[in-house]
């Protein structure tokens, strides 16, 4: 954890520029992180990184400016030195034609809520051994990948607004493991997440792995571009749903004409009413985080209610510029899928629909036409043909290209049952994220445009 | 941390690793990791930011394994090398194939990217200007977001590795992008933009920014467009000849060519993230990756780009090959222990020599297979005038909105800003929502014109993505205007 030495050093400079009358947000971001990647049956790299990072960010009357340093952060000198740098890029910029809302800690938070020491000091030859296992007894003539990145990420917000703290610091892993047939080519994925060492299991992973291995054995079908009911698996759900809801729910693209939601208002209908969506930084299958970057106070926010459009996001730039009450998303939303009133197994639900795609995961998703809400992507891990509720072969790499109206819109059976998919990118610094969705989705109608001879 | 105090720990780190019984051990050092971000978004300076790291990465083979530690902790140098050491350990406890980086002398020397005025030196007050005079030759009645971005890299790192190499590098990188946006008469929003680009040759400071040919210049073109755009019928769903500009070529190479061209991927070390490659160690020199009027070299000797980097993380110094020879693939993209790898897995040399092409983004991240400068040769099918006037029935196409490729990059799908449709050799009329598919060998194989040196440039992309953790990574591609015939083009109803 942060240690006394650093917190002071942020709050005595904070309180000197209180004094001067600065208007600024210090943000010290400290992550332990530790990832081990599998390729080729083998560790191919162990790494471990332990950073400190200091964001400030200053508002002069309408200029703004913020610097962020990472190094040795261990006293009032380098935060001093980082505000000054703040402070003077704010001084030389150009004024906006709108009031900057000023950050501020609205209430002081200490959270641990999600920390496990045993996570966050894990051995990692834990997770080797976790690896070895599942390749051991799936079969070591698999070829098998991975990675498994866990750690702590902790946070601290200050503002020279008032004299709150919000702090938190929680721990979070995301394990993969890829097995991918060596000269079929064929690829599935176990996933699974959590926030407490012990919570990942060999035997989930391979217990997935043995319920598809059989039916991959059978040749691979070419999807010809065509409507077909699709059974989307959970990463698939999150996926679509995080998408739409970032390109049809942000307020300054709904301000600026962006949004494939635009010309819609509150309370319009936009998709099934089998669809309700929540932002709830209060559920355990999304890494909880009571404020957001800007020091807002996070509650449950809705988004989607049985289809109609119900609240947009406005960052504090957008509801600034737009006039509009800011709401707390200046950083990631958690987003909440309610579940459904399905039958517990997927194949149970695709029973008697004839042929179904299963497609657990998407690759590659983007957004050709935002105003039109039109994604495309392809079907990548444990992707099969269904039959009836019966796994018919496994399909080769099948594009979708759909509009979130279409997919979102026809939505046949969602599963009773919600699991947590980390969406947490590794790019930049630790910031755990992850989505509840329910555990399956059926859509109907859903186009494929393209497949390869491959998988 | 300062690097006069650093030689003797790096070193004796270095030794400690080595006499533990480690094949490889390498330490970058970061005195200065830093970046500036300008944005002006409808005038308004939405960003001004900026960012200084600095710190210490360490890499150790053991038991032909990886371990990495990295710290931003002066005290934490010692610390490091133990750590990832131990990681390196931790990790030969499962090994199928060990790495082994091979027996190479050591390499000493310093780069320095071609520089005449370090953008860092220039006032932040002079930089605004010349950004708000982009923004207001920008603005038009109809124009209703405007957007000019600037992203600044300075870079200063030191490399040492057993192999006794000592290298010392300064890296500057500029790139800048400006963008147009207004709804059409159906309520979409059309887009034009324009990134700066180089010539391939000269210097990459301040005074490329301000160089009106390679970015600036294009607002009045760029306003232009929009406003045909905005009255355009969408383009209709159909086979036909797609003709590439170097805005929009660059990244189907990108996609295509340089991401299955990594040897990391090929070798399934991309797998549980990035993804794969069709491309097996059996089809170099064999594999017809397209027509024979396709030739594509890394490096390229390319001096002003973010590919030219005088050595990689590894040490090696850049070295201009070829990629695929008349259409023939002939080499990737390698590292040193990627080959070594390769070799024994097929059981004989495919490859003589690393690429050059291991590269780390931070000194937190190791190094991975990456793309350096991937660039196709231009050819001998005249200017982009000769090539339209050549083609019957196609479309002309710039600058990608959207981008979706297959795992193994067999397939892909792309959308663009802008179609012009050709008929008869000549341009017809502008189309809005252009959007392009294919699979990657077929495509290639209908490359039926390649531009000449005249339709040549040097596209920068500043945030290719890859690894995990993931890493962000500067890239250049020269490329000409290509045209591919019988391409699937536009959605079909």
């Amino acid at each position: 954890m942060l240690d006394e030495t650093t917190r002071d050093a942020i709050l005595k400079v904070r309180d000197e520029a209180a004094e001067k009358g600065i208007d600024a947000l210090f943000t010290m971001h400290r992550e332990k992180s530790h990832l081990m990647r599998i390729g080729n049956n083998s560790v191919s790299l162990n790494t471990s990184e332990d950073l400190t990072r200091l964001d400030v960010e200053v508002i002069n009357g309408r200029r703004e400016g913020s610097y962020t340093i990472m190094g040795d952060i261990t006293g009032p000198e380098s935060v001093r030195k980082a505000l000054d740098v703040a402070v003077e890029k704010a001084s030389v910029s150009t004024p906006k034609d709108y009031d900057p809302i000023s950050r501020m800690v609205e209430e002081n938070a200490e959270e641990m809520l999600q920390y496990d020491e045993a996570l966050e000091t894990l051995d990692p030859g834990e997770k080797a051994v976790v690896y070895r296992e599942i390749i051991e007894k799936t079969g070591s003539h698999l070829n098998f990948s991975g990675s498994w990145s866990s750690g702590s990420t902790e946070v601290l917000l200050a503002s020279t607004k008032n004299d709150n703290l919000a702090w938190r610091i929680g721990t979070d892993q995301q394990f993969t493991c890829v097995l991918k047939h060596p000269e079929k080519k064929w690829e599935l994925a176990s996933f699974q997440t959590g926030w407490q060492a012990g919570e990942v299991k060999a035997e989930s992973t391979i217990e997935s792995f043995n319920w598809l291995l059989p039916i991959y054995g059978n040749p691979g079908f070419r999807v010809e571009p065509g409507e077909y009911t699709v059974l989307f698996g959970s990463q698939a759900v999150a996926e679509i749903v995080g998408m739409a809801i970032g390109t049809g729910m942000s307020g300054r693209g709904y301000e600026e004409g962006m949004n494939w939601t635009c010309g819609r208002k509150p309370g319009d209908s936009i998709l099934s009413d089998k669809i309700t969506v929540i932002d709830d930084p209060t559920d355990m299958n999304t890494f909880r985080f009571g404020f957001d970057m800007a020091g807002m106070t996070r509650n449950v926010f809705p988004i989607v209610e049985k289809g109609r459009m119900m609240n947009l996001f406005y960052d504090l730039a957008t509801a600034a510029k737009y006039g509009r009450k800011p709401t707390p998303h200046s950083g990631s939303a958690s987003v909440v899928v309610s579940p459904g009133d399905g039958p517990e197994c997927p194949m149970e639900a695709v029973r008697g629909m004839g042929r179904v795609l299963f497609i657990p995961a998407l690759h590659y998703t983007h957004i050709p036409n935002r105003s039109k809400g039109i994604f495309t992507g392809s079907s990548r891990f444990s992707a099969v043909l269904l039959e009836n509720g019966e796994m018919v072969s496994p399909i080769f790499s099948s594009r979708i290209t759909d509009t979130f109206q279409n997919v979102l819109g026809n939505v046949a059976v969602l599963a009773p049952w919600c699991t947590s998919v980390n969406g947490s990118s590794t790019y930049d610094r630790r910031m755990p994220e992850a989505a509840s969705v329910p555990g399956y989705m059926v859509s109907t109608g859903v186009k494929i445009t393209d497949s390869a001879e491959s998988f | 941390m300062r690097v006069e105090n650093l030689e003797r720990p790096v070193a004796e780190g270095i030794a400690r690793a080595m006499n533990a019984g480690a094949g490889y051990c390498d330490a970058r050092f970061f005195s200065e990791d830093g970046s500036e971000t300008l944005v002006l978004y409808d005038g308004n300076l939405e960003a001004n930011t900026a960012s200084f790291e600095s710190g210490l990465g360490v890499r150790v083979l053991y038991g032909g394994a990886w371990g990495f530690a990295a710290t931003s902790r002066a005290s934490d140098v010692s610390e490091a090398f133990e750590k990832a050491l131990a990681n390196a350990k931790t990790a030969s406890m499962l090994v199928s194939i060990p790495l082994n980086m091979g027996v190479h002398p050591a390499v000493t020397g310093t780069y320095s990217s071609p520089v005449v005025q370090d953008p860092f030196d220039v006032p932040l007050k002079e930089k605004l200007a010349f950004l708000e005079g982009l923004d207001e030759r920008l603005k038009a009645d109809f124009v209703q977001r405007r957007v000019v971005f600037l992203y600044l890299q300075r870079m200063k790192n030191w490399f040492w590795n057993s192999d006794g190499s000592f290298i010392e590098r300064n890296l500057l990188n500029c790139f800048a992008d400006s963008m147009v946006m207004a709804q059409d008469g159906d309520g979409q929003m059309q887009r034009r933009s324009k990134s700066l680009h180089t010539p391939g040759t000269g210097t990459r400071g301040w005074e490329m920014v301000t160089d009106p040919d390679l970015w600036s210049g294009r607002a009045e073109g760029m306003k232009e467009e929009l406003s045909q755009l905005l009255s355009a019928p969408e383009l209709e769903y159909g086979r036909r000849s797609v003709i590439l500009l170097p805005g929009q070529g660059h990244l189907q190479v990108h996609e295509t060519i340089g991401h299955p061209l990594e040897l990391d991927r090929i070798l399934g070390y991309e797998l549980s993230y990035a993804g794969g490659s069709f491309v097996t160690l059996d089809s170099f020199g064999r594999l017809r990756y397209g027509s024979d009027k396709l030739s594509v070299s890394a490096f390229g000797s390319v001096e002003n780009s973010p590919g030219s980097f005088g050595f990689d993380d590894e040490g090696t110094p850049e070295r201009d090959y070829l990629l695929i020879d008349k259409g023939i693939l002939v080499n990737c993209l390698t590292s040193r222990a990627m080959i070594s790898e390769a070799n024994h897995t097929a059981g004989r040399q495919v490859f003589e020599h690393s690429g050059g092409a291991s590269r780390s983004t931070a000194f937190y991240k190791a190094p991975i297979d990456r793309m350096t400068n991937v660039n196709v040769l231009p050819g001998n099918d005249g200017n982009l005038s000769d090539i339209i006037a050549g083609t019957d029935d196609g479309i002309l196409l710039d600058n990608p909105t959207s981008w979706s490729i297959g795992s193994n990059r067999e397939h892909f799908h792309f959308g663009c800003e802008i179609a012009w449709e050709v008929k008869g050799g000549k341009i017809t009329r502008v189309l809005k929502n252009p959007t392009y598919q294919g699979h990657t060998l077929e495509f290639y194989g209908k490359l039926s014109a390649v531009g000449d040196r005249s339709t040549w440039v040097v596209e920068q992309v500043p945030n290719c993505g890859k690894g995990e953790p993931n890493q962000v990574m500067e890239i250049g591609h020269g490329v000409p205007v290509m045209r591919f015939d019988d391409v699937i083009t536009g959605e079909e109803k």
